[in-house]
């Protein structure tokens, strides 16, 4: 009985302390009542039909497990890692972002603190909903990295560190909600360390790849940091694009072009990373570095990549100096398309080099390389993983005031 | 206690795949399965007819390296993948999560997934098996007509494979990975 009481003491705690966040009351209605604009029609249909893919996909992979994917015993990693990659990515960005008003006390940055932080948390849960598909034992996953962690694997620290981010960018939001500036500081700090060793940790995911020549090293850890930036830039003008249909006020359109002169160092230092990592794999010659280097040049989605994710927007920024910020939000778009591609390519590139180069059964022909194609069950979650985000953070428009307070 | 290794005079092989059938019936791996716990790499003949190289022509059979130093073990998150008593690396179904990063590490693509379990599994030397009901051969070896294989205790002095491998030059594959396989192909 006592128990009982004070498990109700602590629930009615807890709904006091909801209470206290504030909020809009909505209701299905408002969810569904939005300026019914060919734009807006067109976006909420793709996102309905995205997340029916979802249940589709999920639905599938419940029925035939794995191998309803395109994954194969030397391909183990597929779409749904990069599209996992790509949202973490965008989370961390997102808090990077976020972080340059509200915990770097950048001013003209804080009008977009809120409206990042919360973009941080449903890109992150939208990557969480796709790796839960792509790890055969999720629910095993949750008993025993807690009972037998794996201190010396770096994916046991990347969903540790991701579970502890996700929780200090809750408390950092209600705290930004609540206009508790200085708790929301320190929290956002402490998120934003450990978002940085978490993806630091996914790069090392692949950095600690002994075998695999082509991702392992150095490169990786920091080159996530470095992308995260960027990526988080693209989706602020995303984000502030649809907000202000890309009429922006003065102070919305000085951040965007300090985001922009921003993103133009952020494009030439990846674009120089780039170039001389392909000029050091290639160097020499060494198996299983130069050749897969040598290789990936040859591919279409690199190429996809280098221009949709660096060169178009880069050139955008150049053009006008940073000023051109309408441009920059359509430059964001195919960026983020770029960005999709970059991380394609960094699962697919890590896997393309055979680790056993000989024929083993008749008729066969030597492996050369590695050939992924995504099944349709696996494009099916990963435009669902997008529809996911895509609702939640309409669900957040509503649900929350995002944008800065008025005397903040 | 023991450290088990083995010693692959490969060069006897003659690739009749006896090793893989054994395999898979002591192991119970599924019919079909490609490359399963073991297998046997061909380097074709190469050249043209009649200028053909016939030293190009081998036979590797190969399967888990039984590393000391194993990237599968070292990167696996809920230490599904440990060493047992006897330093054979098995992997631990009930914890496994398929998260496929030790398919990725794996030097020699020495896992796969078990479609039984719905885990990664690979070679364990017959410790499920053979082993735990007293022998002391692992099923390949005990088919093998060439004698191909010689499995033992490595911390024995007078075991067979520690004598062969006193005896014998040897190499390990990918040894510059530092991954210290335990299994040894004479030369």
């Amino acid at each position: 009985m006592a128990e009982a009481v004070t498990n109700e003491g602590i629930v009615a705690k807890v709904k006091a302390f909801l209470a206290t966040i504030p909020h809009n009351k909505i209701t299905l209605r408002d969810l569904l009542n939005y300026p019914k604009t060919p734009v807006n029609n067109f976006i909420a249909l793709l996102t309905v039909l995205f997340l029916a893919f979802f249940v589709i996909g999920v639905g599938n992979y419940l029925i035939h497990g794995h191998e309803a994917y395109g994954v194969t015993r030397e391909h183990p990693w597929g779409l749904l890692i990069a599209v996992y990659i790509f949202f973490v990515v965008s989370s961390t960005g997102l808090c990077i972002v976020g972080s340059l008003g509200d915990v770097f006390g950048f001013k003209d940055f804080e009008v977009i603190s809120k409206r990042a932080i919360f973009g941080s948390i449903v890109t992150i849960l939208s990557g969480f909903a796709v790796i839960a598909f792509e790890i055969g034992h999720p629910i095993r996953m949750l008993i025993w990295n807690v009972l037998t962690p794996g201190l010396r694997s770096a994916i046991w620290w990347m969903g540790t560190l991701y579970g502890l981010y996700l929780t200090f960018m809750i408390i950092e939001f209600v705290f930004l909600l609540k206009h508790d500036m200085r708790r929301a500081k320190i929290f956002g700090l402490i998120g934003l360390l450990v978002g940085l060793a978490a993806h630091s940790n996914l790069g090392g995911v692949f950095g600690f790849l002994n075998t695999r020549l082509i991702s392992q090293g150095v490169f990786y850890p920091t080159y996530f940091i470095l992308t995260a930036f960027i990526t988080g830039i693209y989706l602020a003008f995303i984000m502030m694009g649809f907000r202000y249909r890309l009429n922006f006020p003065e102070n919305i359109r000085k951040m965007l072009v300090g985001l922009a002169k921003i993103q133009g160092l952020l494009l030439a230092i990846l674009m120089f990373f780039e170039t001389w990592k392909m000029m050091t794999a290639i160097y020499g010659g060494v198996p299983g570095r130069s050749d897969v280097a040598e290789h990936i040049l040859t591919t279409w989605p690199f190429w996809a990549e280098v221009l949709f994710g660096m060169l178009i927007p880069f050139l955008i920024i150049l053009k006008s100096k940073g000023q051109n910020v309408t441009g920059m939000f359509w430059g964001s778009l195919i960026g983020m398309v770029g960005i999709f591609f970059m991380r394609y390519d960094l699962v697919h590139d890590t896997q393309l080099k055979p680790l056993q180069m000989m024929e083993t059964r008749v008729y066969q022909l030597p492996p050369e390389w590695v050939h992924y194609t995504p099944s349709v069950t696996e494009i099916m979650i990963s435009l669902g993983g997008l529809g996911i985000c895509i609702l939640l953070y309409y669900i957040g428009t509503k649900l929350f005031n995002l944008d800065a307070d008025t005397e903040h | 206690m023991a450290r088990y290794g083995m010693a692959l005079d490969y060069k006897n092989c003659i690739n009749c795949k006896a090793c893989e059938v054994a395999c898979k019936e002591e192991n119970g791996v599924l019919l079909g399965a490609d490359k399963h716990r073991i297998w046997v790499g061909v380097n074709e003949i190469e050249g043209v007819w009649p200028n053909l190289s016939i030293t190009s022509s081998s036979f590797l059979p190969s399967q888990c390296q039984q590393c000391d130093n194993a990237p599968c073990e070292e990167v696996c998150p809920t230490h599904a993948t440990y060493y047992d008593e006897n330093g054979v690396v098995r992997v631990d179904s009930d914890k496994c999560i398929l998260c496929s990063y030790c398919m990725n590490a794996c030097p020699y693509d020495a896992r796969y997934v078990d479609d039984r379990t719905v885990t990664v599994d690979k070679c364990t030397f017959c410790s499920d098996t053979r082993l735990a009901r007293g022998l002391t051969t692992t099923a390949c070896q005990n088919t093998c007509p060439t004698k191909v294989r010689t499995f033992g205790d490595l911390d024995d002095p007078e075991s067979e494979i520690s004598i062969l491998l006193k005896t014998r030059d040897h190499f390990s594959l990918k040894a510059n990975l530092g991954t210290e396989p335990k299994l040894f192909y004479l030369t």
